[in-house]
């Protein structure tokens, strides 16, 4: 289906959250919008009864400012033109002694405003509740009744204080509510209304579905410009304006827009936008709302470039862009070492958890949003597939991009070792370094979606650029750079995806970047024994190895002449090291001890032979073990 | 009747603009090509006045896949902007095709051909078209072969069945309508095996006015006979003088 037709089925799926607030992990309330409503931060509530007196009137916490209000296709995207919102909105639209506090204003807000209301109050689809407050705004005393009740505040010739300054603090205390919720001064509040009514549970109007469907049906009557939806294919009312605020609160770009009347967009074949193509109003409403839902629940966003991933059917979908420790969070069993075998089978287990019988047709999208310019908005990346193909994909994602990595932490904040994928943002930093600018950060997440979802090849200059960083520790902390390392690592092995390499050392392997990699890591462990547990200086084998990675040949032979004194110190304790030393290097035939630069192979090498070397004898023997025991 | 021709269309990229996302100008593809997109393409290969392709089927090969590019489009009154166009990766597609003659062409009557038109065809297909073959766009170069419907494999082999949703069929032009207007139709796409089977221009429900205009005249004015040409190019039939 098209992307439009897609997120309005989407909105549909889910209909029955429509206004229902959730939270989010910074306390951020945000909800999936009725149609023809959006979202605004209120300052004030005035509470009235039903007869449209006043009754009280509080400055709204910022924690709870988050309104839902309803609002035409024009007061929607209005910019200096006043166009009043149907029901909430800014003093200078509400109140009708708005000039006595704050001077003149142009082009009468406030007549727009209740002539606006009075349609709404006079048509069949009306609320009592919304008619009290037509009948309290029209008395004409908002201003007069806030400042009454000390929520806003004026200066001795009566005037609207424009600000709390410190002379002021010092004479009348501390700042007013109002002055720490506003940003500019006190003319912009936003008021809405509560109207209480005896016997009846809900007098927020902001929360009362009632409301909100009457308003949706009165403006549905308002609509009469009807035409063919390019995207559900009926005669529906026309939509002329779109939404904007997609990506957040201050987003000023569309999806969808048309006022392109110089450049030749779609002029040429069609004179107006409207010829070129036309999209209804509830389609319109109904796709942009279940977008911006979706991306406050569960997109990212970097540099202003959004990654979203939904399921149609069941919201929830492992995410693509996590690491396998993130995947099995709420999973007890979390193994450190793992044979291959078993934690392939771990990962099939916490991805089996999204998998449900549910319907096969069944889809996960991934769509990634950017804008160009701050007007415009692209969908730069759209994929619809088979949810069982998805959760396959993913699968042998994590089963071949892995690794055996130590950086993550619990939530004891212990560090835990894990097997498998990096998630896609370290994979950027290995890559790039942690500083690396966000513009380089967005562009590779969106190059890494093709390995990750189709099995494509990792692009190659990541998988270099990662190489080079890893084979420069000296550069960096030693925990950042191990990180790098087993990131690294995990690349190169999917890289190498058929030679089908694991953590575990393989002896048998004789390709020469392989076996270079371990000699460096015996190098490595000798040094580090040697040097004992309070010595932390770096190893020659770490110092060189930058040099060794491009000419193995002969930095080899000063790694060696360095290592001299040490397996000198260490006597019979280096012999098994030596030994070690001796086995690999007599695996490497002559014509490749040579200074042709080594591959990323050699990291693997490097990694499995020092893991192997750090088992303790413990371990080993569970494995030995174990493995008489499989035959 | 002779007038089938059936060929695989290949390019690195597609562009073939979802209308809604042209308004402002960040371009974004359709998943498949439209009816008249893959129309042009054949024109491109072969077209005469006298005769109206009509697109019988698709055959989607590869799998759908979208890539974003930065481009600066030029902007008409000066200057220039920048945008993200969103382009369909590696597409691949088998189409079959026949043509019929223009009813509304009854002035070009004497050029109702069928063998001649159907060789030709064959020849510039196998030439690789008469004209550059694009996917969509005009960035995105195409590359045609002739071939049989059908074969090899395809990506979408074994899915029963997409549905894509409302999408343009095409536009509707006065010379193969015999109306004074421009309509654009839509319909309701669904591919099944990989396959799309368009419904012909007139079975499309939706249709939507944008526009009029009037048929090109041909005449003795702005057309020559071959064998006037071949006088004048070639006096007394081409012998050395």
């Amino acid at each position: 289906m098209t992307w439009l037709a897609t997120l309005k089925k989407t909105y549909e799926n889910h209909a029955d959250v429509i206004g229902q607030f959730e939270k989010k992990r910074n306390d951020r309330e945000y909800a999936l919008l009725p149609i023809s409503h959006t979202t605004q931060s209120a300052h004030i509530e005035v509470n009235l009864d039903g007869q449209g007196n006043f009754i009280s009137a509080k400055v709204v916490d910022k924690n709870e400012a988050s309104t839902i209000i309803p609002c035409t296709e024009a007061s929607a995207s209005r910019t200096s033109a006043p166009v009043p919102h149907p029901l909430f909105d800014k003093l200078v639209y509400l109140a009708g002694d708005f000039t006595r506090y704050c001077g003149d204003v142009k082009e009468n807000p406030h007549e727009k405003y209740l002539e606006q209301l009075l349609s709404w109050c006079e048509s069949p689809a009306s609320h009592p509740k919304v008619k009290s407050v037509y009948t309290y705004l029209c008395k004409g005393t908002l201003m007069a009744d806030l400042i009454r009740e000390k929520v806003l505040w004026v200066d001795e010739q009566g005037k609207l204080l424009d600000k709390w300054t410190t002379v002021m603090e010092e004479k009348y205390g501390e700042k007013p509510e109002i002055f720490k919720v506003i940003a500019s001064d006190q003319s912009a509040a936003f008021v809405r209304f509560a109207v209480h009514v005896p016997g009846e549970a809900e007098s927020r109007l902001w929360r009362d579905q009632s409301v909100q469907q009457s308003f949706i049906q009165y403006y549905d009557r308002e609509l009469t410009d009807t035409d063919l939806c390019y995207v559900s294919g009926d005669h529906l009312p026309y939509a002329d304006k779109h939404a904007s605020r997609i990506r957040n609160s201050a987003d000023k770009s569309k999806l969808i827009s048309a006022n392109d009347t110089s450049g030749f967009t779609f002029r040429g074949r069609f004179r107006s936008s409207r010829e070129a193509a036309s999209v209804s109003y509830e389609v319109s409403q109904k796709a942009h709302n279940a977008l911006k839902w979706l991306i406050e629940r569960q997109g990212f966003t970097i540099d202003g470039k959004v990654f979203l991933v939904w399921g149609t059917e069941k919201l929830a979908v492992p995410d693509p862009f996590s690491d396998t420790f993130s995947l099995y969070q709420d999973e007890e069993a979390l193994g450190g070492d793992l044979a291959n075998k078993e934690f392939a089978n771990q990962i099939r287990l916490a991805i089996g958890g999204y998998r449900y019988d549910g319907d096969y047709k069944s889809k996960v999208i991934i769509m990634v949003l950017d804008a160009a310019t701050p007007g415009r908005m692209a969908i730069v990346y759209y994929r619809d597939l088979n949810q069982e193909l998805f959760l396959n994909r993913l699968e042998n994602w994590h089963i071949t991009c892995s690794w055996l990595h130590r950086y993550k932490k619990d939530g004891e904040n212990r560090i835990r070792s894990f097997i498998g994928a990096p998630a896609t943002r370290d994979i950027a930093f290995a890559a790039y370094g942690p500083r690396a600018n966000d513009k380089v950060v967005k562009g590779m997440i969106e190059r890494m979606l093709p390995p990750i979802i189709d099995g494509a090849k990792i692009p190659l200059d990541i998988v270099r650029s990662a190489i080079t960083r890893a084979s420069n520790p000296v550069g960096m902390d030693e925990w950042e750079w191990e990180k790098t390392l087993s990131i690294t690592c995990a690349l190169v092995k999917k890289t190498y995806e058929k030679e089908g390499f694991t953590v575990g050392l393989d002896t048998g392997n004789t390709d020469r970047s392989y076996l270079f990699g371990r000699m460096l890591a015996i190098a490595d462990v000798l040094e580090r024994r040697a040097l004992g547990r309070e010595e932390k200086r770096a190893t020659n084998a770490v110092r060189y190895m930058n040099a060794f990675a491009q000419r193995p040949g002969r930095t080899w032979t000063i790694i060696q002449s360095n290592l001299q004194p040490y397996q000198a110190r260490m006597g019979t304790e280096a012999t098994y090291y030596n030994q070690l030393l001796d086995e690999v290097g007599a695996q490497l035939k002559a014509e490749h001890f040579t200074d042709r630069p080594l591959s990323g192979l050699y990291l693997l090498g490097f990694y499995s032979q020092r893991h192997e070397l750090y088992k303790s004898k413990k371990e080993k023997e569970e494995e030995t073990g174990q493995d008489s025991t499989n035959h | 009747m002779r007038n089938q021709l059936e060929f695989e269309v290949y390019g690195n990229y597609a562009l073939f603009t979802d209308p809604v996302t042209k308004l402002g100008g960040e371009k974004f593809s359709y998943h498949v090509p439209s009816y008249q997109a893959l129309k042009g393409i054949v024109e491109s290969i072969y077209w005469k006045p006298s005769i109206i392709w009509h697109i019988d089927e698709v055959r989607i090969i590869n799998a759908i896949q979208t890539e974003s590019k930065g481009v600066r489009p030029i902007e008409y009154n000066g200057g220039n902007t920048l945008a993200y166009y969103t382009y369909l990766r590696n597409p691949r597609y088998q189409v079959r095709c026949h043509f019929e003659f223009n009813p509304y062409r009854q002035d070009l009557n004497h050029d109702h051909n069928e063998g001649k038109h159907f060789n030709i065809a064959k020849r510039a297909l196998k030439a690789g078209g008469r004209r550059d073959i694009f996917l969509g766009a005009r960035e995105c170069q195409g590359y045609v072969e002739p071939c049989v419907f059908g074969e090899g494999k395809g990506f979408y082999d074994e899915v029963p069945e997409v549905d894509f949703g409302i999408m343009v069929h095409g536009i509707s032009y006065p010379d193969e309508t015999g109306r004074k207007e421009r309509e654009t139709r839509l319909w309701r796409v669904k591919m099944e095996y990989g396959v799309i089977r368009f419904i012909r221009p007139e079975e499309c429900a939706l249709i939507r006015k944008t526009g009029e205009g009037s048929a090109k005249p041909f005449g003795p004015v702005n057309m020559q006979s071959v064998d006037n040409l071949y006088e004048e190019l070639l006096p007394r039939g081409g012998g050395s003088e």
